[in-house]
């Protein structure tokens, strides 16, 4: 626990000194990496612990923006004090539309969620006083004046931070338990008084307010928001790709992923001097093949190497090891 | 007369859409997987349609289809054959859809680097503006023949799935995996086989759309879309129940365009969300 706590404060330290020593382009991609963590994150919790695939999560990305610019825009204040829309809007949207999407199961649920999406897609861009497919500007945009970059960085840490305490804690807890045993089993879970409809409502809507928050504090920067980029079915491929190389259902995958995926972006533009896409192809293809050969993701892999188990929500058998369920008696 | 019209278009506009659905439903009905790389197949069946006719002009493309469906048949074997078959024993059925996930996405950002973002259409000369009147009514020879395409083909998999041999073997294999093989059916070939009848298809629909309308390398989520919900809203597999499904999805869309001009899909989308709402298991599912 003292490592855990250890490892968490000096993380914190490091987002807290980044601003003081990067510049503006270096504090951007920062803030990217911390914001694609927290949605790969979100996207991992209801994947990997609640058993829900959704395909269309692209669509709490954009609505957290949209909510926070109508807001500031109409209200003029500060964008990052609207924030809590951001969580908020999301949640409330998804809490009432989980009765129809929950009558989808399993690969339907993640088709119906995209279909979801495509129509939250089409109404923002078809709605002038959203300003259409061309957007609209954020007005409020002067009030984060020069540290702009610093104050989306500390934020997106703030946020990232919580979302890993928050798992982790959530997941260690009574009702995560409950959780993944309706991922496992949802006849057993059920009988043994595990409320399945409301865990997984809940999850749902915390999953998309996470996502919305990140994706208003990713758009906040470029002060102008618009439905081809908010919406983009990208971000939710990009939340699959790096929960699946990274490893589905673990808290450390999300982290692994993300770190993959940038160092694929990084290599591939800069690197290989290939523009555009490439670098997304290059994803695509690590994530299929990660699905072929190991289909857990590479931190289990990783994890049994190096003998790691620092954010696992595994409890130990409270009795001797030897008589573990899963106890393996050595070789002989 | 115009809605009249309006509707009989909605109705050609449906057959397509039914084939759009049907190789899917093919798929989902024989190895419960859903394709999502389906629609980027159909994207990619309209591009080679499209190269083939610049390096032969002049042949009608009605005749394009034929190699264009031998090709997607091809790859949809190796397709099988090369990856689907390794996850496809896996007992949680998100695994192959997530691979096909994984497939659409790289084949959709190649085709964008390879093609551009330029949208493209198939030049079907004097057939896309050939029409004729009956009754008054001003009908397109494309859309009717669609339409008919559509009846042969849904008709054609119907007998070939009930009533010839290979038909008995591809709904035993799916019944059950592991009796077929003791009866010394090779499930993965099976699976191959179909799949290559699901991307012929699909190369079908592909030249059929890329003829009436025009196409991006990233279209294929539009398709996919549309073929998913006429899969659930026909009812799983029920061939005729998907014919109807696109049917009301063309009706829908263009329907809707009458009222107004820039819906695009919506008017479809949100049919298929309120049948959820009132038929969760689509028009012809079982309870």
């Amino acid at each position: 626990m003292i490592l855990r706590i250890l490892t968490l404060l000096l993380a914190a330290l490091v987002i807290g000194c980044a601003p003081l020593l990067l510049d503006d382009g270096q504090l951007s991609l920062g803030m990217e990496m911390l914001v694609t963590f927290v949605i790969c994150a979100m996207w991992n919790v209801l994947a990997g612990y609640g058993g829900l695939v959704s395909l269309g999560h692209q669509a709490w990305f954009g609505i957290g923006g949209y909510a926070v610019f109508i807001a500031s825009n109409a209200l003029n204040v500060n964008p990052l004090w609207l924030l809590p829309l951001a969580a908020l809007v999301p949640a409330l949207i998804a809490l009432v539309l989980t009765p129809l999407l929950f009558r989808l199961k399993d690969a339907y649920f993640a088709i119906g969620s995209w279909v979801l999406a495509e129509v939250f897609y089409i109404l923002v861009q078809r709605s002038d006083a959203l300003g259409g497919i061309t957007g609209m500007p954020l007005f409020t945009g002067g009030m984060l004046g020069a540290s702009i970059y610093a104050q989306v960085f500390w934020v997106a840490g703030g946020l990232a931070l919580a979302v890993l305490v928050l798992s982790y804690l959530v997941l260690r807890s009574g009702f995560g338990l409950g959780l993944m045993s309706v991922r496992d089993n949802e006849v057993a879970a059920a009988s043994i008084g595990v409320n399945v409809r409301r865990n997984r409502r809940l999850v749902y809507a915390v999953s998309a307010a996470g996502v919305g928050l990140a994706g208003a504090v990713y758009l906040i920067p470029n002060y102008f928001i618009q439905p081809g980029i908010a919406f983009s079915a990208d971000w939710t491929v990009i939340m699959t790709f790096v929960v699946v190389i990274g490893g589905i259902g673990t808290l450390e995958g999300p982290i692994l992923g993300t770190l993959i995926y940038f160092a694929i972006r990084q290599g591939v533009t800069d690197g290989l001097g290939l523009s555009g896409s490439w670098y997304l192809v290059a994803l695509g293809a690590l994530a299929v093949a990660t699905m072929l050969m190991a289909p857990k993701g590479l931190w289990p892999i990783l994890r049994d190497r190096l003998h790691l188990d620092w954010l696992s929500v595994r409890r130990p058998w409270p009795g001797r090891p030897d008589r573990a369920p899963h106890h393996q008696a050595p070789a002989e | 007369m115009v809605w009249v019209e309006t509707v009989l278009n909605g109705i050609f506009l449906g057959g397509l859409y039914g084939i759009l659905g049907l190789g899917l439903a093919l798929v989902f009905g024989v190895m419960k997987v859903i394709n999502v790389a389906h629609g980027d197949f159909i994207v990619l069946s309209a591009f080679i349609g499209v190269f083939l006719s610049a390096a032969v002009p002049g042949v009608s493309p009605l005749l394009i289809i034929l190699p264009v469906v031998a090709i997607a048949a091809g790859l949809g074997w190796a397709f099988q054959s090369v990856l689907m078959n390794r996850v496809i024993d896996s007992d949680d059925m998100l695994v192959p859809m997530l691979l096909t996930f994984g497939v659409s996405f790289v084949m959709r950002n190649i085709m964008l680097e390879t093609f551009g973002a330029t949208p493209v259409t198939l030049e079907a000369g004097a057939l896309s503006r050939a029409s004729f009147q009956v009754a008054g009514l001003h009908l397109g020879v494309l859309p009717v023949l669609t339409l008919a395409i559509s009846v042969v083909l849904f008709g054609g998999l119907n007998w070939l799935i009930t009533r010839t041999e290979i038909g008995r073997v591809i709904r035993a294999t799916s019944d059950n995996t592991a009796i077929a093989r003791l009866m010394g059916v090779r499930p993965g070939r099976i699976y191959a086989l179909v799949m290559a009848l699901s991307l012929a298809l699909a190369a079908v629909a592909g030249l059929l759309l890329a003829m009436r309308t025009s196409f991006t390398p990233s279209s294929g989520i539009d398709r996919i879309l549309i073929a998913f919900e006429v899969v659930v809203l026909g009812g799983l597999g029920s061939f005729w129940g998907a014919l109807l499904a696109g049917i009301a999805l063309g009706v829908t869309q263009l329907v809707g365009f009458r009222f107004d001009a820039n819906s695009g899909l919506l008017y479809a989308h949100l049919l298929f969300l309120a049948f959820l709402i009132a038929r969760p298991n689509g028009l012809f599912g079982s309870k």
